[in-house]
Formats: structure tokens, C-alpha cells, sequence
């Protein structure tokens, strides 16, 4: 039997967010409570978070980011209107997920003892593609 | 035997693929809910070689019995 399926990325584990994250630059921090984010001011909003990048890794007039773990388990965004509007929109978020995505394929494929076979990254207009292959053994 | 391979392709909006190749029996199933995880299932289907290799199970199968 041979498949093929389509999915939506649901961030759910703490620890491929963070390196996504980390790959992509940033210095996330976690807290398992959450926090509060801050906004540019340095003035406390009510929103918080579990893992957070700092405004100080951002833009000089952003505000934090966050990223909240909801009641199901799903990590998302907590983003501001003008930290949207300067980059941080959907299509940065795509960027983490995909991030997101390939750690914890990579883990998988390690845990169930797939074999790796390679990494291609293909130019696409909308941004990088990321191919994994894996052999079963 | 063909090798079972496994492809994975991530989109730059963070959505994913996963296309099986030479896998045959339940094998498949479990294989492609592992690279599923916790994802959200967009679309599904099973490829042509499922429904040759199930359709050689049957053959084989009905041999063995007659």
C-alpha cells in the first residue's frame, strides 16, 4: 500500500518551537506558567504567553511576541497589529511552522528508525520548500 | 522488493506532505499517521500501487485456499 496525505502543521510540542525558533535567530524564552508580554513602551499587556521572544531581539518599536499554548495543546501566535504589519504576519509564522515541522519530522523518522536520506531546499515564489526523504528499514 | 520510501515536503506556509512509495499492507497506514503526528489531516488518498498490492493479497490469498 502506498499514500499520500496533506496537512496543516499544529504546533503542539514546546521543544520544536523553540528550536525552530532558535534556527531562525531568535533567543526564545519559556515559561511554563506563562508570561507577560511587554509592549514597546515596556509597559506590561494583558496578553501572555508561554514561549516568548523579547521585543529587544525585534524591531526598535515592536512589542513582544508570544506564542500561547491554548487548552488543546496547540501553540499560537500572540502577535500585534504593528508587529503584523511589519513582517511578523502570517507568512513569518508559515516560516516557524515550517521550522516546526522539520524538527519534529526529523525526530520522528530518529524515534521510529526510518533512514535519512536527505534535505533539499527548493526556491519556490512563495519561499524555500523544504524535501526530506526517508527509507524504511 | 521495492524499497519503502517516504517523502516529506514542507511548504513555506508551514503546511506539509507525505508521500509513501512501495509500502504495502497496514505498514502504510502506520507509517503515514507517524509522519502525521498531531496535524490536522488536509486531504488523503491512497495511491495505485494500494490497491495493487491489495488486490495481489487477494490473489495470493484465493491461491492459497484452492
Amino acid at each position: 500500500m502506498s499514500a499520500y496525505g496533506e496537512f496543516e502543521t499544529i504546533m503542539c510540542e514546546e521543544r520544536f518551537l523553540v528550536e525552530g525558533l532558535t534556527t531562525l535567530g531568535y533567543r526564545p524564552e519559556v515559561n511554563s506558567q506563562g508570561a507577560a508580554l511587554f509592549g514597546y513602551h515596556g509597559d506590561e499587556r494583558r496578553e501572555t504567553a508561554h514561549v516568548i521572544i523579547r521585543r529587544s531581539q525585534l524591531d526598535s518599536a515592536s512589542n513582544d511576541i508570544g506564542f500561547a499554548r491554548g487548552a488543546d495543546g496547540r501553540y499560537r501566535a500572540v502577535l500585534s497589529e504593528y508587529d503584523r504589519s511589519i513582517g511578523y504576519d502570517d507568512r513569518w509564522i508559515g516560516k516557524v511552522q515550517q521550522q516546526y515541522k522539520e524538527r519534529q519530522t526529523m525526530a520522528v523518522a530518529k524515534s521510529k528508525g526510518y533512514i535519512f536520506r536527505g534535505k533539499e531546499t527548493v526556491q519556490t515564489p512563495s519561499g524555500p520548500q523544504v524535501r526530506l526523504q526517508f527509507v524504511a528499514r | 522488493m521495492q524499497q519503502k520510501t517516504i517523502t516529506v515536503v514542507i511548504e513555506p506556509d508551514g503546511s506539509s506532505s507525505v508521500d509513501l512509495s512501495g509500502f504495502a499492507g497496514q505498514g502504510c497506514e502506520k507509517t503515514l499517521k507517524e509522519f502525521q503526528g498531531t496535524d490536522q489531516p488536509k486531504h488523503l488518498r491512497r495511491k495505485s500501487e494500494f490497491y495493487g498490492a491489495a488486490r495481489q493479497d487477494t490473489d495470493r490469498r484465493m491461491q492459497n485456499k484452492s
